[in-house]
């Protein structure tokens, strides 16, 4: 075999120096020699290189696939994927894997999903265009909320699933979910506030520094107008043509004199206009320092219940009181529904734009891998339909479930149709009487529209934690209903308990001695047997508004009402006085400031109108003098 | 260090090789193709078969595939900015880019990959000026300082070493 590229020996002769006054660059023949275009025999080390590849894939492939699929699904989901063993079945297009586990992104010691087995049979045509259309899944023995053997380590970096997470945990810390503190009020002696903590303070101090600015702006602007410049010219003017003879002047010498006078009074009409061009201006800016002392107001009132938080001030209301007792773990249940959605809403976007994300890992740079979507062609996914029988092992909802999922897809503009699951109980056992969870994730049309309904039924209820109490409500069994609807960017989460049993579990840990408004609302509590529960959460889902109801929340509030209402309405009274003092002594040099400023752009605006009308009057009085002496004068 | 030998045997072998300069341009030109991108894709196996099938010098192509790796290292940003551009920005070939991605086997070549799309066209962009660069180089090289490397000690002990001679044991 020869080196590619080379002559055969004996064809020609090797590489070697030029010939002398040869035009031909060397080993170049210098008569004209046809060279065989193709070496066919070069095919045979490539055919051997291919070969050797496809075998070492053959042997690691499914290794890398595996590796592969972990690293690409725990950046996708936010969470550890582990995969115990992937086979690929070329023959059959299909995949298989064993020892799948997903863990909870909210809970690093639990697995969300742990299946034993995952059988995914592909078309085959598709993978020609680099997508997936699952022909047929199934799944074996599929577990959730399983306890995992190592916890879950934490998935960082970028990618949009961290983001998500890190988003969902800011969106929940966004809630002023009042407290149930049950501090004796008569332990509030004093109250310490910084004043550099107070909302209405720091807006005072940006609003005098913003009228400063103002003062200054305005002052450049009147200063910037020639007005004494225009008075003293037109005083000149006329002082000049004062006692004049219009006869002396002659027709030229009047004509002049008429001309500049015209001049001097258009002049001092321009001036006019800049002064009430100035006046708006001056009006504008004074009712916007106006408006940041009504917003000064507003703040005040944030301040007031900054300040009871400070202090741990109860509130009597009931619904600050359900908000305080239920807020939190209604933030939590709405806050894991909202992860998954905005994950659902990341892969599985409206429309049929092409759609950007970044390029596969590799030594060199990954760049941005574009996918263009073409109607009435494979999306890049497709699952038209998956039936699994699910067995949660462990918790309040053990026992054997089916679930059904249709359309599950990247492109759902393509399918035309809401991607639908509903999970249901088959078997009763323990832990639930029924339960049905369905959900439509409807992302054909630009606004996207996704709805998850669960429905339980004799569920043995979570005990929920009482803040600053060591008790744990034990709602035993009861019902549980959810159901949250996210329209566009509108947020409408609604979550309801209702037990008849209610029973209470005291921390045996807390060591700590009940004072007397603890016991009370503790007996108050405890005595209480059932439980009914509605909490909401809507409104746009960047600022939504958390509402709670609850026959706790009305038992506890009366109580605390009869029992330290009056106490709370006097420490209120003494927040406000303290806010209102620290605030007042920030914002009332504002107030003056801001009022000095109007009261000052008047005087200087009136001032100059005056003068200039007074002068404007004065040449209309010379121009008539001068026309009237000649008959004709322009 | 090793690889760095080996570059230099390679290089003293192709440039002194019986290929014409031609051939060796043409090599260099093609084997430019898989330093310059992403190797793992599909145009890289064309690429590869067109260096065994046609009669142009492996040796060449190989080389160029070691020196343009770090060329196509540094000029990443640049791919990725190209192929951004004709993907993105370039609304007029959108039509096309949808077609391909949605072509059977087309759609494997990862042609929707900035960096891939953007060195790929990059490459083709310098495949003439680079073949007729290193055709004129190899021309420019023989007719000066060839012979006397030829007879340079170095040229003669970088010959006789050992792993040249392992080497040209896999010579085709």
């Amino acid at each position: 075999m020869s080196t590619a590229g080379s002559v055969r020996s004996g064809d020609a002769a090797p590489y070697g120096p030029p010939a002398a006054g040869g035009a031909a660059p060397p080993n170049e023949p210098t008569t004209p020699r046809r060279v065989a275009i193709f070496r066919w025999k070069g095919i045979i080390p490539l055919i051997l290189g291919l070969a050797l590849v496809g075998a070492v894939w053959l042997v690691f492939a499914d290794r890398i696939l595996r590796n592969t699929l972990e690293e690409a699904g725990t950046k996708a989901l936010g969470t550890e994927l582990d995969v115990a063993s992937l086979h690929i079945d070329a023959a059959q297009t299909a995949v298989e894997l064993t020892g799948i586990a997903i863990a909870d992104p909210f809970d690093a010691k639990r697995n969300l999903i742990e299946m034993k087995r995952m059988f995914v049979e592909l078309e085959p045509a598709p993978l020609l265009e680099k997508k997936l259309v699952v022909k047929r899944l199934t799944l074996g023995d599929v577990r959730t909320g399983t306890v995992r053997a190592t916890p879950a380590r934490a998935v960082g970096g970028g990618g949009f699933a961290p983001s998500a997470l890190r988003e969902m945990q800011r969106w929940a810390k966004q809630f002023d979910v009042p407290l149930l503190s049950l501090t004796p009020i008569d332990t509030i002696k004093s109250i310490i506030l910084d004043p550099g903590q107070l909302a209405s303070v720091k807006a005072a101090i940006a609003l005098g520094q913003h009228a400063d600015s103002t003062r200054t702006a305005l002052a450049r602007g009147f200063g910037a107008l020639p007005i004494q410049q225009t008075l003293d010219s037109s005083r000149a003017l006329l002082t000049r043509l004062q006692g004049t003879n219009v006869r002396t002047l002659g027709i030229g010498g009047a004509r002049a004199a008429v001309s500049d006078v015209r001049r001097a009074a258009a002049r001092v009409d321009s001036l006019k206009r800049q002064i009430e061009a100035l006046a708006t201006t001056a009006r504008l800016a004074v009712d916007t320092l106006q408006g940041g002392l009504r917003a000064v107001d507003d703040a005040r009132r944030s301040d007031y219940d900054f300040a009871r938080r400070l202090i741990k001030l109860p509130s009597v209301d009931a619904p600050d009181v359900g908000a305080a007792l239920f807020g939190k773990v209604t933030i939590d249940k709405v806050q894991q529904a909202l992860y998954w959605t905005a994950l659902a809403r990341q892969y599985i976007p409206p429309g049929l734009l092409p759609r950007q994300t970044a390029g596969p890992q590799r030594l060199r740079a990954a760049g941005t891998t574009v996918h263009f979507v073409q109607q009435d062609a494979y999306p890049r996914f497709l699952l038209r339909r998956a039936d699994v029988d699910v067995t949660v092992g462990d918790g309040p909802a053990r026992g054997k479930y089916i679930a059904a999922v249709t359309d599950a897809t990247t492109e759902p503009a393509l399918v035309g149709k809401p991607m639908l699951f509903a999970i249901r109980r088959v078997a009763s056992g323990s832990g639930v009487d029924s339960l049905r969870i369905t959900g439509a994730l409807d992302h054909a049309k630009s606004r996207p529209r996704d709805v998850l309904t669960v429905d339980a039924q004799g569920v043995d209820l979570p005990t929920l934690p009482i803040p600053g109490l060591p008790y744990r409500a034990d709602p035993g069994r009861g019902s549980s209903t959810l159901r949250l609807t996210i329209d566009g960017d509108q947020l409408d989460a609604r979550w309801g308990l209702a037990s008849g049993k209610l029973g209470w579990i005291a921390d045996t840990t807390a060591t700590r001695r009940l004072n007397a408004i603890e016991s009370l609302v503790a007996r108050v509590l405890t005595g209480v047997p059932t439980l009914t529960m509605q909490a909401r959460v809507t409104g746009p889902l960047q600022a939504p508004k958390l509402a709670v109801s609850s026959n706790l929340d009305r038992v506890v509030g009366d109580q605390l009402r009869n029992l330290v209402g009056t106490q709370v309405a006097a420490a209120e009274a003494k927040i406000r006085a303290r806010v209102d003092s620290l605030v007042t002594e920030k914002s009332a040099p504002v107030k003056a400031k801001v009022a000095e400023l109007r009261a000052e752009a008047d005087k200087r605006i009136a001032d100059a109108r005056l003068k200039l009308d007074a002068e404007k009057q004065k040449l209309d009085v010379q121009i008539k003098a001068l026309s009237g002496g000649l008959v004709g004068l322009p | 260090m090793l690889a760095l030998l080996k570059l230099l045997q390679s290089l003293a072998k192709t440039l002194h090789s019986e290929g014409t300069p031609t051939q060796i341009g043409l090599g260099v030109a093609l084997g430019a193709a898989l330093g310059l991108t992403p190797i793992a894709n599909a145009h890289n196996l064309v690429v590869l078969l067109l260096l065994a099938v046609l009669n142009v010098s492996f040796g060449a192509g190989m080389l160029a595939w070691g020196v343009f790796v770090p060329v196509g290292f540094m000029l990443d940003p640049i791919f990725d900015r190209v192929g951004h551009w004709l993907l993105v920005d370039a609304s007029s070939l959108r039509p096309l880019w949808t077609t391909w991605d949605n072509t059977p086997v087309l759609a494997l070549t990862n042609f929707n990959n900035t960096v891939v799309l953007g060195s790929v066209v990059v490459w083709l962009a310098l495949f003439v000026p680079l073949w007729l660069a290193s055709r004129f180089a190899v021309v420019r090289y023989r007719t000066t300082v060839g012979e006397r490397v030829r007879q340079s000690h170095f040229y003669k002990v970088l010959s006789a070493s050992s792993l040249y001679n392992v080497y040209r044991w896999f010579r085709p």
